[in-house]
């Protein structure tokens, strides 16, 4: 990826066992499971993720909808009960991706471990991969990219203007047996990340048990995210 | 214009007005062209923040113009190609004017696929790196191949009168009897070649959008017969418009028989198109699904008055024009049909486009990143009112006025009509 020197040697040990990847298969195909049960709508793995990918001004990778009509709203639901939850979004790396289908020179392509990557060196700026994505995950890099200041934050290289963006998973901390940031930093444990290959495994087991869902599911492009519904009765 | 207005010795003045007059056009269309590099040059050198495009409308007005041009392309062809398949002796007149409105149509197309790429200068990663279930690269293809045919087409046509000419545009080629019929044979084989290539090539550019299961707005298997037919009347719209004015201007001669006759043809593929977009707006429209949402919002939301203007003035004026006989034998009112009838079909794809795109896929708050640095404005939006910027339109207009250019020269190189001769 980039030329940054991984900050994770750095950590103590505490640290990085916190953020150790924990079972997989031999062929991992990765996968995040968001739990909305425990979502509060905090923004945190949005943050992080901006700067841990040196995102510009304008550009999120990750962000937390509110599913309701508005922002910061409660939904009211059946019987005046009020009701709250969130819908963090992201590349769902998705196996039968649009994006990777369109793309008419290969700058986005699949891994064997199932994540959806993006060749910002290839990239011909086309756009037509945001239009193919279901989930409006995709950001296009209009201009020079503005950033808050000066130094630069990422733990990544920049991405050139004129070409698309997105979520990586944090593949420069996946080398590192680390989870994506996103995962470890959430205050409510919220976001698990794991190998759907090995059924023994927390984020598959977690999909199974708690019904997990696809996202747009009647797209039909079989995501790697997965969703567990809030359970949760709002009712006094 | 009577000849009594024409002094003595008119002949004379009158050519070298029109040279004048020439002279002013050539000028004018390379100002505007020189206008639109230097647009170009700038966006380049800045990026597409430029233009009014984000990423939550990521297509604007460069792609509209693609597919416009292709539309215009495929639709002159396809009637041109057609007239000969199917030995409708009464289109030979306007047959070369329309194979090369089609090529000139197609070449404006591909130019408008160039500035709305991030990075222009890695445009050979498309040939180098060609994913092959990408409809982009089968339009891509499928635009070469046919801008190759249709200059050859060109050339087919002009070819024995070059040849008389003695100009060095017909390659050495003569005049015998065994070469002109030899040369009959070819375009008849061409027209064989170029109708199914005409249809591929509006059909592809059609799946472009109509394969995207993302944009519920635009999945639908009517898109490439309503490309179709709405390429018929843009592209027919054209040629009629074209042959007139060169009429007016002495270079074409055919009598007001043939203009009722395309008029006719016209208010036919009009009423085609306007069966095709009542076919799909009702299918999607009648059991309110999410996608009949989208239609709700073309019906009655802020795009509504284009969409009303499509149906109204685009598709429904020009009809009661073409289907009045008295109206269809007036050349004016067939000129100002097809002049109705070309905007509408551009209306149509404006609306195509805008609504199509400008509405996130999920509607949740607080919808996607705009994609720049709004400067203390809302960074996200579930929908976006595109209004394209005076770059673009500068880079428009002077691709536009190239076309009109190679036009102009080509009109002038090329003998447009048949000789008698033959
Ligand atoms: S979510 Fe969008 S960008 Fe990510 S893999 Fe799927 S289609 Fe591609
Ligand atoms: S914008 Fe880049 S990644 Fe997206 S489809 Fe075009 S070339 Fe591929």
């Amino acid at each position: 990826m980039g030329d940054k020197v991984s900050p994770i040697e750095a950590l103590s040990p505490a640290s990085r066992a916190w953020g150790e990847i924990g079972e997989r298969s031999e062929h991992p195909h990765w996968s995040m499971v968001v739990d909305q049960e425990r979502c509060i709508g905090c923004w945190s793995c949005a943050v992080i993720c901006k700067s841990e990918n040196d995102l510009p001004l304008g550009i999120w990778w990750n962000r937390i909808l509110t599913d309701g009509e508005a922002l910061d709203q409660p939904n009211v639901v059946r019987g005046g009960a009020l009701e709250m939850h969130w819908l963090p979004l992201a590349c769902q790396h998705c196996e039968n991706a649009p994006c990777v289908k369109v793309c008419p020179v290969q700058a986005t392509y699949h891994r064997d471990d199932g994540l959806v990557m993006q060749d910002n060196d290839r990239c011909i700026g086309c756009r037509y991969c945001m239009i193919a994505c279901p989930y409006g995950v995709r950001n296009f890099n209009w201009g020079a990219p503005a950033r808050p200041t000066p130094h630069e934050t990422g733990m990544v290289a920049a991405r050139a203007v004129g070409t698309v963006e997105k979520c990586t998973l944090c593949v420069h901390r996946l080398a590192e047996n680390q989870v994506p940031s996103c995962v470890w930093s959430c205050p409510t444990g919220a976001r698990v990340f794991g190998d759907l290959n090995d059924p023994a495994g927390r984020a598959a087991t977690l999909i199974r048990q708690r019904e997990g869902y696809e996202l747009l599911q009647e797209a039909g492009t079989k995501p790697s995210v997965h969703y567990l519904p809030p359970r949760r009765r709002n009712e006094l | 214009m009577s000849a009594t207005t024409i002094p003595a010795g008119g002949v004379a003045t009158r050519s070298a007005n029109d040279r004048r007059a020439l002279g002013a056009w050539i000028g004018l269309l390379l100002v505007v062209m020189a206008v639109g590099a230097a647009a170009f040059v700038y966006q380049f050198d800045t990026g597409l923040i430029v233009t009014g495009m984000r990423n939550t409308m990521m297509w604007g007005q460069y792609i509209l113009f693609f597919m416009f041009f292709v539309g215009l392309s495929a639709g002159g062809l396809i009637v041109a190609s057609a007239g000969r398949l199917f030995g409708v002796k009464a289109f030979k007149p306007i047959t070369r004017l329309a194979v090369l409105e089609a090529t000139v149509a197609v070449m404006l197309a591909a130019t408008f696929i160039l500035p709305d790429l991030g990075r222009p200068e890695r445009m050979l990663n498309i040939f180098l790196h060609a994913n092959l279930t990408s409809p982009m690269i089968w339009d891509i293809s499928i635009v070469i191949v046919y801008m190759a045919l249709s200059a050859f087409y060109v050339w087919l046509y002009a070819r024995a009168d070059l040849a008389r000419r003695g100009s060095w545009l017909a390659f050495g080629t003569g005049t015998s009897e065994r070469t002109l019929a030899r040369e009959e044979r070819a375009k008849g084989a061409m027209a064989w070649v170029a109708l199914p290539a005409a249809i591929l090539l509006h059909s592809i550019t059609a799946w472009i959008f109509g394969l995207q299961i993302s944009r519920g707005f635009w999945y639908s298997s009517i898109m490439a017969p309503m490309f179709i037919a709405s390429a018929l009347v843009s592209g027919l719209g054209l040629v009629i418009l074209l042959a007139l004015v060169l009429r007016r201007l002495g270079r074409l001669q055919f009598g007001d028989d043939l203009v009722a006759l395309l008029g006719g043809l016209l208010g036919t593929f009009i009423a085609v198109e306007a069966f095709l977009v009542l076919a799909e707006y009702l299918t999607a429209f009648y059991p309110g699904s999410p996608e009949g949402d989208a239609v709700t919002r073309m019906l009655v939301g802020p795009y509504a008055p284009l969409f009303w203007f499509e149906i109204g003035v685009g598709l429904l004026l020009p009809f009661a024009i073409l289907v009045v006989r008295r109206l269809r034998t007036n050349p004016r009112w067939v000129a100002a049909a097809a002049g109705i009838g070309i905007v509408g079909i551009f209306v149509h794809r404006l609306d195509l486009v805008l609504n199509g795109l400008s509405y996130a896929n999920i509607q949740l708050p607080p919808g996607l990143p705009v994609g720049t640095d709004q400067g203390g404005e809302v960074a996200f939006a579930t929908s976006y009112w595109y209004v394209p910027t005076i770059v673009e339109w500068l880079i428009v207009v002077g691709v536009l006025a190239f076309g009109a250019l190679v036009f102009t020269i080509a009109v002038i190189v090329l003998p447009m009509q048949e000789s008698e001769a033959h």
